[in-house]
């Protein structure tokens, strides 16, 4: 077993790396309560190219494809789901401002 | 800590004796506000900064967002060593401190009801990944012996989809099993793992602070799959983002 990267010991001084980004970025985006505040701001409107985006498409449709979907009852993933076309949609004005090969251009080739 | 124009940042929610400690977003000292038995860890941030205009720029700056979202867990995670937390979601900015009273007023008994739930309680992120096993052979001697071997690849094929499903599934029901609560979320793909091999199954888990069972599971999973190419790596202790209902309730 791989331990984790990040253990309360480790946090002072010369331990093992930091979490990993993707690990961190997950959670504080994602998850947590959402209050209101008095500075709104939908994280889902913010692109934040290829983070966010491919936490949320990407990994879930590859899930998918590999037939695991058990997690469809998660109000988070269902909110995923009400928002798929339009991120999708972003993506794909993301991917052709960056000059990449959008997801039909790349599984036609 | 009033700077001209400051607008207060909130990482969660604690219980109101919680001592603050260390710094957050920008280096700023963490502080407690408190309100009854609740309390939020905030820091003082530059309203021009945390506006909504320059902040919806920020969040798309990957370096601000990087040291940022540290910045929130580690002010978090440092609360989470002491006592009960309830994270928020990045970004969460109030103008006042009176406003930011208002709020915990507003929801004391459930934000209290949740921290005691949460209490003595930590989130542990558990992955699985798949390295499928490549089989070698010599080149085909004949028509036949290629039609054959094609065949088995397909089964191979096969068989590893079905292997990875059964892996990620019966890997988060043991895990579950030892934990009080537990989430599935979707796997990462390779550009966000940092890792080439396949990630079948990224948990998470919610256990009391001292509980070794979600360890012991994880071992034993590994004993389990590790032979078919299963690895597992825990992380953590998280505080429970995973484990907070998405908005406060009451």
């Amino acid at each position: 077993m791989t331990q984790g990267s990040r253990l309360p010991a480790a946090r002072s001084g010369s331990g093992p790396a930091p979490a990993q980004l993707a690990d961190v970025l997950e959670r504080v985006l994602d998850k947590g309560i959402v209050i209101a505040g008095d500075i709104r701001i939908n994280l889902l409107d913010i692109e934040l190219l290829t983070v966010r985006i491919r936490l949320l498409i990407a990994s879930a449709d590859k899930a998918k494809e590999m037939g695991i979907d058990w997690w469809q009852g998660d109000p988070f993933l269902k909110r995923g789901d009400r928002d798929g076309s339009a991120l999708e949609s972003r993506l794909r004005r993301l991917e052709e401002r960056a000059g990449l090969p959008t997801e039909e251009e790349r599984s036609e080739r | 800590m009033s700077e001209a124009a400051a607008a207060w940042y909130a990482y969660g929610v604690v219980p109101a004796s919680t001592q603050p400690e260390g710094t957050g977003i920008g280096s700023r000292p963490v502080e407690v506000v408190s309100e009854g038995d609740v309390a939020a860890l905030v820091s003082a941030v530059p309203a021009d900064e945390f506006g909504e205009a320059s902040l919806r720029e920020r969040l798309e700056d990957r370096a601000w967002l990087e040291r940022t979202a540290r910045e929130h867990e580690d002010a978090l995670e440092r609360a989470l060593a002491a006592t009960a937390v309830i994270p928020f979601r990045l970004c969460t900015v109030y103008e006042s401190r009176d406003h930011l009273r208002e709020f915990l007023a507003a929801h004391s008994p459930a934000l209290a009801d949740l921290l005691a739930r949460l209490d003595g309680r930590i989130e542990l992120g558990v992955k699985a990944y798949f390295a499928e096993a490549r089989v070698e052979t010599a080149e085909p001697q004949s028509g036949r012996d290629y039609l054959l071997r094609r065949q088995r690849e397909r089964d191979a094929a096969e068989e590893a989809a079905r292997f990875r499903v059964e892996c990620a599934q019966a890997s988060h029901e043991r895990l579950a099993a030892a934990a009080e609560e537990a989430r599935a979320n979707p796997p990462q793909p390779p550009e966000l793992s940092g890792r080439t091999e396949e990630m079948l199954l990224n948990g998470a888990y919610l256990v009391r602070r001292d509980d070794g069972r979600l360890a012991d599971a994880v071992a034993e999973l590994e004993s389990l799959y590790g032979p078919r190419g299963v690895s597992y790596e825990i992380t953590g202790p998280w505080p429970p983002y995973n484990f907070v209902p998405p908005e406060v309730v009451g």
